[in-house]
Formats: C-alpha cells, sequence, structure tokens
C-alpha cells in the first residue's frame, strides 16, 4: 500500500489540502477511499494542533509531529517528518492561525452512535465541546447524536447542555461558546442495524457538509454485540466518499480470544486497521501519556529501567463505590487486562524507533507476546460483601439487583506477571484493580532494589525493604510524580528517613488538566493512533488472560469476600509475599502541602 | 532510642563491654602529647563507641531504629564519672561569641552534653565570671521548636561557664587555667577540648601553652583550629608541623564548617543510601558538577584578614574543595572517619593542579543602585587602595581518574553579588538518541536532567526532569522533583558549629580534615595562587551586587557549559 505524497511547502498558509492534491491521491491509490487521506490528514492535523496551541506559550514547538500517524510506508514518513520535525517558530503557527479562507475547506462529522447513553452525556459531548472551546476543532464541523430514542434537534441539545461544563481556567464566553457549540449539534433518530437509517443519516450529513471534503468520525457508544451492525451500516451507507472515515470503539473488545478476534474480524469486513479506533482510556490519561517523556526524555530514568535496578512494579487501580448496577464483566477483563495492561506495556517497552504510533505500538505488542500467560497460583480474586459503617450499610456485590445471587464475578482481583525478555527477567509487574475499596486511585509504583553493599545498612534498622527508592506516579486523583529517596534528618546524628523528591500538578501547573476523552478525541479527528489499541495489541493481551479467565470459570473458583469500603482481600499480600514483595500503596506516606 | 538520659554518657567502665576495649594505661599515654602512631588504629574504636553514646542522646527524640546501647548504660551505672571540660581560647573574639558560645548552649539546651561539663573562657581581656556571662547571654538564643524553659535553660547553662584571662603565649598562665580547670573537674575523669578562637599566628604558641601546661593528665585532650591553615603549601605545612610537635594527629581538629551543614552531610546519605543516584555517578552520564558560594554584601570593614588570604583561600581551598571531595570520592570501605578520609585524600590526589588558563579572578567595584551607593571592595578603610585580592573567583577542576576523567567540576566563590547562596549543581549528559529530540527546540543544554542541593539559604534538594506540559499536545518543560527542608521537617536544622563540636567531643573526626588531606588540598591550588601573586593578574572589576564577572561564562563556555544558578528554575 505504498503511497506517495504530494509536494508541498512545509509551512506556508497555503498548505490546506485542495482538491488537487486529493485526486492526486487518489489516482495513486484506487482501493481505498479510506486510506487515501493521510497527506490530507496531515496538513489538516497540522492546522488543527496549530490551532489548538495558539492561546498557550510554545516553546518553539508545534504538534506537527504528533501528527505523524500511522504511514504505511516508512520513506515518505520519514520525509515528512523531517520537514515537519524541526520546530516551526511561533510566528508561524500564527499566521496559520488566521487562515482559513481557502476555497476548498473540509469538515468533520462526528456522530455520536449512541448519543442518549451515559458515556455519551457524561464524556463525549463534554470532551467535545472542551475541544471546541479550546478551539481544536476545526472550523467547520458538525456533530450528529444518532440513537433509536426519538427526539428533536433541540431536545438533543437541551439533553447536551445539561452536561457541558467550561474548564476552570477560562470561563469567559462560556456561555455564548456552548450556544454556538449547540447549533452545531443535531440529532438523527435511526435503528442500529438499518442501512435505510444510515443512509438518511448520510443525506443529513452531506447537507451539513455542504460539498467541503468531508471526514466522517463514528463514535460507537454502544453495547458491543451491535457493534458489527453499526459498522456494517455505516461503513456502507453512511461514510465519506471523498474524506476519511474513522470508527471509534469502546471497550468490551469481546470477553476471550475468540470472541475479540471474532469481533476484529467482523470489523475488518468494513473497515481498514487504521479506520478502527479502539479505545482505552487511560492511554489518554496526563500521566500515563508522561511515561514515556518521563522514560525517554530524561537521562536519570532510562539507565535504571531494567532488572539490574528494578525489583518490581505494580500497577494499582482502586475505586471506592461498586458496581451499582453495571456489574457482570468482572474486574480482570474490565481494568486489568486493558487498562493496566497497557500501561505496563509502555512501562516496560524498549525504546521505539521513534514516537510514531505504529513504532510504538510495535514495541508494546513485543513486551505483551513476550509475557507468560497468567497462572492461576499467581493471581487472587475477590468480592466485596455488604459492610456496615456508622450505621449505614454498603451492598455487597450480590445484593445487587442485577447480579445473581451466586455470582463468582471478581470485584477485585490482584497478579503477578512476568516478562520474559532479556531487560525484565524475573522482575514481578504486580497488578492490583479492585471495586468498593478504601479510596479511588490510580498509580503506578516502581520499587527499586537494595542498595548492593549499603554504607548505612544499620541506619535502616531490620526492614530493608522501607529502604529501597521507589518512584511513584499518581494517575488519579491529584496527579503527583515522586521519587522516594533516604535522606539524612536533619539535626545532629545520623538518622535516616524517606523523603520525597516531589512534584504536585496541581500546584505546578494551574493549567486544568484535560479529560482523557478529550485527548483521545482529538487524537481520532488528526489520525494520531499513538493511543489507540490495534488489532495484534488486543490479540496478545487476549492472550495473556484468556487461558486464566476460563480456568476461572471451569473451576468456578470462589472469589476471597472483602468487606466493602476495606483494604481488598488479604490474600493479595500472600501473594506479594510470594515475591518478596510489598505493596507500596500500604505504606504511610505523609501528606504533600 | 532509650538511654537518652544524660546518665548514659561514657565512661571508662562502659569500655568493659567492648570487645576493642582499650586499657586504661594506654588510654592514658593515647591522650599525652606523645606522638604513638601506632594507636589511632584502637582509638577509632573507642571513638566510634563514644559517638554512639552522643547518637543515642542527640537523636532529636525520634525514635532511633534498632541499635541498641542499652547494656553500656547499666554498665556505667558504678563507674566513675567522666567530665569535660572546654576552653573556649579568645573568648572575647566575634566567632565564639557568635557561634562557638551559642552552639555549646543549644547542645546543652538539647542535652547533647555530658552531664558534668565545664566552659571557660580564656583571653586576654580582664573579665570577670560574671561580665563573660554577661557577654555571653546576649548572643544565646533557644531553638526555634522548643523554647520551653528557655532561660531556665540559659541560668543553668551560664553557671557553667567562667573565665580565665591570660597570654596566648604564657605557660604560666595556662597553669593556673589548669588549676582552675581540675577545681571544677572535682576528681572526676577529666576530658580536656580546646577551641582556638584565635589568629592563626598565636596557634602553635596557644598550642604549645595548653599542652604543656593544661592537658588532661588521664582523659583525652583535643585541640579544635579554624582556618586559615596556612596560605600555601609551605605555609600550610609549617603549621601542621609545629601543631605536630605538641600534639598528635588524632588530637587536632580542624574545622571546616561547610562541612557540619546538613546538606553536605546528606550529600553521602544520598549517593550511597539510595540506589538510584550511584550508577549515574561517574562521567558516563555526568557532565559537569558546580560548586557555588555567594554572598551578597562585601568585606564592610573587616577587610584585614581578608585582604590578605583572598577568596579563593577563603572559600575554594577549603570548603567548595571539601564539598567536591565528598561528592566525588569512591565508595568507602566503611563510615568511619579514617575510610571517609582516606577517599577524600585520592580524590584531591588525582586532581590536575589549577591552571591559571582555568581561573577568573573578579573584584567588586562600587555600585549606585537607586539613592543608595555601595563601595567598591578598595574603598573600604581596612583595604589597600591597589589592592588585587579577588573577591570573586571561577575555577575548572579536573580530576584524572577513571570516574571523573574530562569531567569538569567547576568552582565559582564570590562577595557582594546578587544573592547569597550556597549549591551543588550535577548537570547530567543528553539523552543519546533522545526521542524527543524535536520538542527541545535548538538548546538541547536546556532539556537535559540536573540535580540541585542547595546548601543554604532554605536548604533543598531538587532533582529537574523532563516532562510533558499538562493538557492537549505534546509539549515538553522543565519542571521539579522537589524535596524542600522546610517543607517536609519542621524542626530547625542545627546550626554547623554544633555538629561540630559535638562531634569534636566524641571524637568523632569525619568531618574534620586530616593533615594528609590539607597538603593535598594545598598542592592543587598553591602554584596557581603563586602566579596570580607573582604575574599581578588583575582581577576583572564587577559591579557590587550584580552577578560577577562575564569572565565566568566565558570559562564555563570553554567547557561547553552552563552555569546553573542563572537560569530562573528554582522553586
Amino acid at each position: 500500500m505504498a503511497l506517495s505524497f504530494p509536494n508541498y511547502s512545509s509551512s506556508s498558509p497555503s498548505n490546506l489540502p485542495s482538491p488537487s492534491s486529493f485526486k492526486h491521491h487518489q489516482r495513486t491509490t484506487p482501493s481505498s477511499i479510506l486510506s487515501s487521506q493521510n497527506s490530507f490528514r496531515h496538513r489538516f492535523l497540522k492546522w488543527v494542533s496549530i490551532q489548538s496551541a495558539k492561546n498557550q506559550n510554545l516553546n518553539a514547538v508545534c504538534m506537527q509531529e504528533a501528527t505523524i500517524a500511522a504511514l504505511p510506508s516508512n520513506e515518505t514518513l520519514k520525509k515528512l517528518k523531517d520537514r515537519s520535525l524541526p520546530f516551526a517558530p511561533p510566528e508561524e503557527c500564527g499566521n496559520v492561525v488566521g487562515f482559513s479562507t481557502g476555497k476548498e475547506e473540509c469538515t468533520v462529522s462526528i456522530t455520536v452512535v449512541g448519543a442518549s447513553g451515559d458515556l455519551a452525556k457524561k464524556k463525549i459531548f463534554p470532551a467535545l465541546f472542551a475541544l471546541y472551546y479550546e478551539d481544536c476543532l476545526p472550523k467547520h464541523f458538525t456533530i450528529f447524536g444518532y440513537a433509536r430514542s426519538k427526539m428533536t434537534d433541540a431536545e438533543l441539545r437541551n439533553m447536551v447542555s445539561k452536561t457541558l461544563t467550561c474548564r476552570i481556567d477560562k470561563r469567559e464566553n462560556c456561555s455564548e461558546k456552548m450556544n454556538q457549540f449547540l447549533k452545531r449539534c443535531f440529532y438523527h433518530s435511526g435503528q442500529y442495524d438499518s442501512e435505510e437509517h444510515f443512509v438518511e443519516l448520510d443525506q443529513k450529513l452531506k447537507e451539513h457538509e455542504a460539498g467541503r471534503i468531508t471526514n466522517r468520525l463514528f463514535y460507537l457508544s454502544i453495547p458491543p454485540n451491535i457493534f458489527i451492525d453499526v459498522v456494517k451500516c455505516a461503513g456502507l451507507s453512511a461514510s465519506s466518499s471523498n474524506g476519511w472515515t474513522r470508527v471509534i470503539i469502546e471497550k468490551p473488545f469481546g470477553r476471550d480470544s475468540e470472541s475479540s478476534a471474532a469481533l476484529t474480524r467482523g470489523l475488518k469486513q468494513y473497515l481498514e486497521e487504521d479506520q478502527i479506533f479502539r479505545i482505552d482510556h487511560y492511554l489518554g490519561k496526563e500521566l500515563v501519556e508522561n511515561i514515556s517523556v518521563l522514560r525517554f526524555s530524561n537521562l536519570l530514568f532510562e539507565p535504571l529501567w531494567s532488572r539490574q535496578y528494578i525489583r518490581n512494579m505494580q500497577f494499582i487501580f482502586s475505586e471506592d463505590f461498586g458496581t451499582e448496577g453495571r456489574g457482570g464483566y468482572g474486574i480482570i477483563r474490565d481494568i486489568m487486562q486493558n487498562h493496566l495492561l497497557q500501561i505496563l506495556a509502555l512501562f516496560a517497552m524498549e525504546t521505539p524507533v521513534s514516537l510514531d504510533a505504529e513504532d510504538i505500538r510495535n514495541e508494546k505488542v513485543k513486551v505483551l507476546r513476550s509475557m507468560r500467560p497468567l497462572q492461576l497460583e499467581n493471581v487472587v480474586i475477590g468480592q466485596y460483601r455488604s459492610h456496615t459503617k456508622n450505621g449505614v450499610t454498603y451492598a455487597g456485590y450480590v445484593d445487587d439487583k442485577m447480579v445473581p445471587k451466586d455470582s463468582l464475578t471478581p470485584t477485585f482481583a490482584a497478579a503477578a506477571l512476568f516478562i520474559d525478555n532479556a531487560r525484565w527477567d524475573g522482575v514481578p509487574f504486580l497488578m492490583k484493580a479492585g471495586k468498593a475499596l478504601h479510596t479511588r486511585r490510580a498509580e503506578i509504583r516502581v520499587q527499586f532494589r537494595h542498595v548492593p553493599g549499603s554504607l548505612y545498612k544499620k541506619s535502616f534498622g531490620k526492614d530493608l525493604d522501607q529502604a529501597t527508592n521507589e518512584l511513584v506516579i499518581r494517575v488519579q486523583p491529584d496527579e503527583a510524580i515522586y521519587l522516594k529517596i533516604n535522606n539524612k534528618v536533619p539535626g545532629l546524628g545520623m538518622r535516616l528517613d524517606r523523603s520525597d523528591l516531589y512534584l504536585h500538578y496541581a500546584a505546578r501547573y494551574s493549567k486544568e488538566i484535560p479529560d482523557a476523552y478529550e485527548r483521545l478525541l482529538l487524537d481520532a479527528i488528526q489520525g494520531e493512533r499513538r493511543l489507540f489499541i490495534r488489532s495484534d495489541e488486543l490479540d496478545a493481551a487476549w492472550k495473556l488472560f484468556t487461558p486464566l479467565l476460563k480456568e476461572l470459570e471451569e473451576k468456578k473458583i470462589t472469589p476471597e469476600l472483602y468487606p466493602f469500603g476495606s483494604r481488598g482481600p488479604v490474600r493479595a499480600h500472600y501473594l506479594a509475599e510470594k515475591y518478596n514483595v510489598q505493596w507500596g500503596d500500604l505504606s504511610t506516606e505523609h501528606v504533600h502541602g | 532510642m532509650a538511654t537518652c538520659s544524660s546518665s548514659s554518657f561514657i565512661s571508662p567502665s562502659s569500655f568493659n563491654n567492648d570487645p576493642t576495649q582499650l586499657p586504661k594505661t594506654l588510654q592514658k599515654g593515647l591522650l599525652l602529647p606523645i606522638r604513638r602512631s601506632n594507636i589511632p588504629l584502637l582509638h577509632i574504636h573507642s571513638n566510634s563507641h563514644l559517638r554512639k553514646q552522643f547518637q543515642s542522646k542527640c537523636s532529636n527524640g525520634y525514635p532511633l531504629n534498632a541499635v541498641h546501647f542499652q547494656d553500656e548504660a547499666e554498665a556505667e551505672a558504678e563507674a566513675k564519672e567522666t567530665t569535660i571540660s572546654i576552653t573556649v581560647v579568645g573568648a572575647s573574639g566575634d566567632l565564639a561569641k557568635k557561634k562557638i558560645f551559642p552552639a555549646l548552649f543549644a547542645l546543652f539546651y538539647e542535652d547533647c552534653l555530658p552531664k558534668h561539663f565545664t566552659v571557660f573562657g580564656y583571653a586576654r581581656s580582664k573579665l570577670t565570671d560574671e561580665e563573660l556571662r554577661n557577654m555571653i547571654s546576649r548572643t544565646l538564643t533557644c531553638r526555634i521548636d522548643k523554647r520551653e524553659n528557655c532561660s531556665d535553660k540559659m541560668v543553668q547553662f551560664l553557671q557553667r561557664c567562667f573565665y580565665h584571662s591570660g597570654q596566648y603565649g604564657s605557660e604560666e598562665n595556662f597553669l593556673e587555667l589548669d588549676r582552675k580547670l581540675k577545681e571544677k573537674e572535682a576528681g572526676r575523669l577529666p576530658n580536656r577540648l580546646f577551641y582556638l578562637s584565635i589568629p592563626p599566628n598565636i596557634f602553635v604558641d596557644a598550642v604549645r601553652c595548653a599542652s604543656c601546661c593544661a592537658s588532661s593528665a588521664t582523659g583525652w585532650t583535643r585541640v579544635i583550629v579554624e582556618k586559615p591553615f596556612g596560605r600555601d603549601s609551605e605555609s600550610s605545612g609549617e603549621l601542621t608541623r609545629c601543631l605536630k610537635q605538641y600534639l598528635t594527629e588524632d588530637q587536632i581538629f580542624r574545622i571546616d564548617h561547610y562541612l557540619g551543614k546538613e546538606l553536605v552531610e546528606n550529600l553521602s546519605v544520598l549517593r550511597f543510601s539510595n540506589l538510584v543516584f550511584e550508577p549515574l555517578w561517574s562521567r558516563q552520564y555526568i557532565r559537569n558538577v558546580q560548586l557555588i558560594f555567594s554572598e551578597d554584601f562585601g568585606v564592610e570593614g573587616r577587610g584585614g584578614y581578608f585582604d590578605s588570604y583572598g577568596i579563593i583561600r577563603d572559600i575554594m581551598q577549603n570548603h567548595l574543595l571539601q564539598i567536591l571531595a565528598l561528592f566525588a570520592m569512591e565508595t568507602p570501605v566503611s563510615l568511619d572517619a579514617e575510610d571517609i578520609r582516606n577517599e577524600k585524600v585520592k580524590v584531591l590526589r588525582s586532581m590536575r593542579t589549577l591552571q591559571l588558563d582555568d581561573v577568573v579572578v573578579g573584584q567588586y567595584k562600587g555600585h549606585t543602585k537607586g539613592s543608595k551607593t555601595y563601595p567598591s571592595y578598595t574603598d573600604d578603610p581596612t583595604i589597600p587602595n591597589h589592592s588585587l585580592t579577588a573577591t570573586f573567583a571561577a575555577a575548572a577542576l579536573f580530576i584524572d581518574n577513571a570516574r571523573w576523567d574530562g569531567v569538569p567540576f567547576l568552582m565559582k566563590a564570590g562577595k557582594a553579588l546578587h544573592n547569597r547562596r550556597a549549591e551543588i549543581r550535577v548537570q547530567f549528559r543528553h539523552v543519546p538518541g533522545n526521542l524527543y529530540k524535536g520538542k527541545f527546540g535548538m538548546d538541547m543544554d536546556e532539556a537535559t536532567n540536573e540535580l540541585v542541593i542547595r546548601v543554604q539559604p532554605d536548604e533543598a534538594i531538587y532533582l529537574t526532569i523532563n516532562n510533558k506540559i499538562p493538557g492537549l499536545g505534546m509539549r515538553l518543560d522543565r519542571s521539579n522533583l522537589n524535596l524542600l527542608y522546610k517543607a517536609r521537617y519542621p524542626r530547625e536544622i542545627p546550626d554547623a558549629y554544633e555538629r561540630l563540636l559535638l562531634d569534636a567531643m566524641a571524637g568523632e573526626r569525619r568531618l574534620f580534615i586530616r593533615s594528609d588531606e590539607l597538603d593535598a588540598a594545598w598542592a592543587l591550588f598553591t602554584p596557581l595562587l603563586k602566579e596570580l601573586e607573582e604575574k599581578k593578574i588583575a582581577p576583572e572589576l564587577y559591579p557590587y551586587g550584580s552577578r560577577g564577572p562575564v569572565g565566568e561564562h566565558y570559562l564555563a563556555a570553554k567547557y561547553n557549559i552552563r552555569w546553573g544558578d542563572l537560569t530562573s528554575d528554582d522553586s
């Protein structure tokens, strides 16, 4: 699928795609309208990124490079990269911002399929609005809600407007902006498997696209059993004829290797790999995005990043509420197999050739494929039971009306995973995820080894485990990065103590951190695939977990019960102990101002 | 630890439990001013033993982790008690008033002094005990974090303070002192500490008299001396020779108060108790190290001493060089003083002597800012008009060993600059094959990691890292992983003199400078100092209150470095 790219001067305002460049394109790849838009994507996205950056003081760097997405040809890619990587002076960004007068403009139509659902209301529409508010959306865009319920445009707007909020750091003109945004929102009612209804949608979209080059993004916010139906209809009846068409899907992506593969096969009947955007919203979290920056842009960390210095890594996720009527899938599939495993792969991967999506995802797949499938003896599962505290009774998992009384579904799981490659041989990667625990948090802990031949051994007392360095990346809440170091307690004598070298995001960065969905939607619009999950990644991930999940179900393994609001099953400690590790989230840490 | 009471202070019998015990007779011999070069090894053991006692007593009320001294505390119950007599020679001087007496009081207040102790002031002026107490009491202060009973404690402390007037070179006067000391010691086992807070030209006289006429007959006698220790290799060698006529090496405690600073003490802890730093501690990862000292005032009418020494001798050759040695040394066999000092000497001896090309000297000139005029160095009444003495110096030093070959160690020290600060900056190398190169623009120097240890003011450790700026897009920025002592440790940090006095009493020599260290230090600087003087190199003038002479930047640029203290990254 070699593509050639039209030459264009790198950054003059006139480099917005023009029809002729598209024609040229289509000639070279007659087979697929869908994959032909790379060059457009670049320019469009350059334009978008510049827009979104315009209000910030740029360090002379624009975001172009992030836009070099999955491109089929490495050579052209390289050329392009060479052109766009060196920074563009800020003035240039300024010039481009003002540009929007080309005759042939492009437009993006974003269709939220399942518009009346919870996710759509709580996350997707607000994220789209935030992008609009930040000037990150292109000039021409249309948002369509699609669902079965009968609604008018006004009713949709009414519904959407209730959940829109403005960023804390710039509230000016918020209601004005909101009105402008809502005017771009429309609704179309239809069945999810009706080609006819999608043809109607197509007609409406065309109306709004008004002859511009059209790019279409479908966000499937619907149950997985109708993914394929919708993709089929959208693919056949509502995809863009001269721009790109992309589909964002949300987990679950199957429930084991087989069902996931079947889903992928189904999707691929109608879509190319690079049209499928599997969202894992954890990859859009600020501190997860920062992992690669920390590792690869600081000299300090990379030399330490191996079995020689790292004793274990921990990936911890906890929620302080139960399933509340939305259980059934199990915590392993819901959190571990996707979110935590994705973060693990980012942490453990080798240095990629570049920051391009394909290079990063290639490295992630390598990590996943080097991993041992999970063993039952390396897993602890739990399920929360009811608990009464101060007169308030919290319901147990099986008390939920939606849950069968004899459900064995885990609401908590801890697991030890291993990567059998040269870098990580023997290093336990511990994961822990649970609902109805005592806190809500997501963090990554890197525990370093003991200092060999430590001169200060005596000063630490018996428990050398308390004396190792630890790097903690707190993803939520209250984003922070800290490195636990040993330090002399100020004063006479020589007593050691752990202190933190601390970076507290709220103190350092006054801006509100954007929601993961904003970043991911913007990336999908820009064709940046770095944070989306490729089919082979997904396969590899399921391969690790499927045997375990089957064994749990076949053997009807009973989860250890733990009280609602507790720290989870005690056996998690025995699992850690088996590998001579201590969970880092249980030590008492001083609170940072 | 449990035994915080003053009764746990060491006594001879407590040595009985120590497998490395020292026979009493040997101990006596050791403490007389006789050279016995084969003894110090044994002596060290007893010192570390004694040191433990102090640690347990002075643990600031925190529980100690798992170290026990109980047995010793019990064993000594019936033993003969010891006493320490601390004689401040030059008691009416500035240092004594500002630093030594307040430090002694702070130690007393913190229960770090033994139960029995006496403080004697010795000087030429005629003073009564009462007048001395009066003088001292004005400068005593209480620690911010516990002011309770402060005035009670002050009164108790002052009751232990006495004065004896005498000439510094008079054996007779020291004999009188000895009699007075004996009276106070009241038959207990006496240990004596002399703090020489006097000009260097009378060091040897005072040491001679103290040693012949006022040293302890049965306990130890130690002498603390303050800089300057000579002004070049020859004079320093001469001073050491003279001191050694009357004292053994292990009786000489050369103080470098920078070594008593909290964050300098912490340097070894950081390096050796954290896995994350030691792998990075070499030429492979460290691009350069900067040791920076600045004061925001000039000589202010007290330039007599300074003018004959200059900033290089006053700050660089001792304070900054000592910190450098601690920073760069190999891992010592243990934390014992001799092991650490052995490693420091090795660093000093591996260093290239300073080259004139690698040094920039400056002198501050007058400057008018607003309505206020700051005088130049040579305007000062205590300074000759044509003085070429450096009030600022910057230098590049090199350690030619396997760990540090080719890594520039930059030093900078100056008076009358725009701020007051002392800090150590470790600048790391670029990330090889940096994936994020495109994000940093042209200036990769801005993108390297840096570890900063701010010794004063406002103690802090921070590590500058590259971080993604939160938000959409991918923009990088430098942020600090920060440890601000004030926020983390609410306690006031003790003055360096407290620590050093306590160590001297405990016989802990880690923070004092051994004769061979001093020799090695002078050997590095003496040729340069002579060349500066012989060639009458004129210092570059810089305005009072400025950032110093521009020459420092050219020096740094020569080694492709940037001074780290000029960026605005401080938190």
